[in-house]
């Protein structure tokens, strides 16, 4: 009789003991995913639109003619991209111009203070003063600070001489300037 | 009685030693403000910018790490190449784990790694490159990256 009463008791604090555990046991999983992210965020990608040529107009053979940057004949490019970024700037010039057919050339040279790059962008050579970014600087290798302005927009002024010989063939004579600008990342 | 007892404690034992291994993303791989054309990299030990999950369970557990890792971000229509090199990866599992010196550095993301817990779990830090283009169009970019793990039972 008592060893009935000590086995029913052995089996209700099992059954009590089990269901404890199975209540506070904690649920083992067989694996765990988590999912983060990676995240960017592209600023506004650079444009470059050439709005005038460097325009010598009519010159005589055997006399050089010279458009400063701040003239109004003064090749023009405007610079859109992400306000305030450094950008690096650098420009192919020619060292010639030609006839369209080839059968005659002229020299062209740009000093070291033929570019001005007007941050505020306004676009107009007249318009440039030293204020407005970097005035009177060689084409051949502008600032590294160079940027974009806080407007976006950035215009670079070019000037340039010719020098016709005397017996320059008469004609219209051109000659490409390429402008390649980049973000540095700055 | 007494061996019912202890019977009943060893089965609480056993029930509290396996813990559950759980992550948490404390960092997302974050490359912020990017210019087209310009590459970023983000290395796995700058806090803050490396994608960073801490995993927690049993401690001297062994579990397996896996990456899902993506290619590319996106927003809609367009993507960034997203490149993960095989060294981009560290993983710490001291209690203070270091994530400008962890313990295990340069580990591949795209293998399966196999590492154990720690008492405070494990830190995986996460680093990673983003290629925009030179005419990328401007705007926020998203990818996911999951991290599964595992016990092995080892």
């Amino acid at each position: 009789m008592r060893l009935n009463v000590m086995n029913r008791s052995v089996k209700i604090i099992l059954f009590v003991a089990l269901a404890a555990v199975l209540a506070v046991a904690p649920v083992v999983n067989s694996q765990d995913v988590a999912t983060g992210s990676a995240t960017a965020t592209v600023l506004t990608a650079l444009a470059v639109t050439s709005t005038a040529a460097l325009v010598f107009g009519n010159v005589f053979q055997g006399v050089s003619a010279t458009i400063a940057n701040i003239n109004a004949a003064a090749g023009v490019y405007s610079i859109t991209g992400q306000a305030s970024a450094v950008i690096s700037i650098y420009m192919a010039l020619p060292e010639f111009v030609a006839l369209a057919d080839g059968s005659d050339k002229m020299t062209i040279s740009f000093s070291s203070t033929d570019a001005s790059v007007d941050t505020l962008g306004g676009g107009v050579p007249t318009g440039m003063v030293a204020t407005s970014g970097y005035q009177n600087i060689d084409p051949h290798n502008f600032p590294a600070a160079s940027n974009i302005g806080s407007g976006g927009t950035t215009s670079i002024y070019l000037g340039g001489k010719i020098y016709p010989t005397i017996d320059q063939a008469a004609g219209a004579y051109t000659g490409d300037i390429v402008l390649t600008v980049a973000y540095t990342g700055t | 009685m007494r061996r019912l007892f202890i019977g009943v404690t060893l089965f609480f034992l056993i029930a509290a030693s396996s813990a559950a291994q759980t992550i948490t993303v404390n960092n997302n791989l974050v490359f912020g403000d990017m210019f087209p054309g310009v590459p970023n990299t983000i290395s796995k030990y700058t806090a803050g910018a490396a994608a960073e999950f801490h995993v927690s369970g049993t401690n001297g557990a062994e579990i397996s790490i896996q990456f899902t890792l993506p290619t590319k971000l996106t927003k809609i229509g367009v993507s960034i190449q997203l490149i993960f090199f095989d060294t981009d990866c560290a993983i710490d599992h001291r209690p203070n784990p270091d994530q400008s010196s962890p313990l295990f550095d340069n580990l591949d993301p795209w293998s399966t790694l196999l590492y154990r817990l720690g008492v405070q779990g494990l830190t995986i830090y996460l680093g990673g490159t983003a290629v925009p283009r030179i005419v990328q169009p401007p705007g926020a970019y998203t990818a996911d990256i999951t991290l599964t793990v595992a016990y092995t039972g080892a």
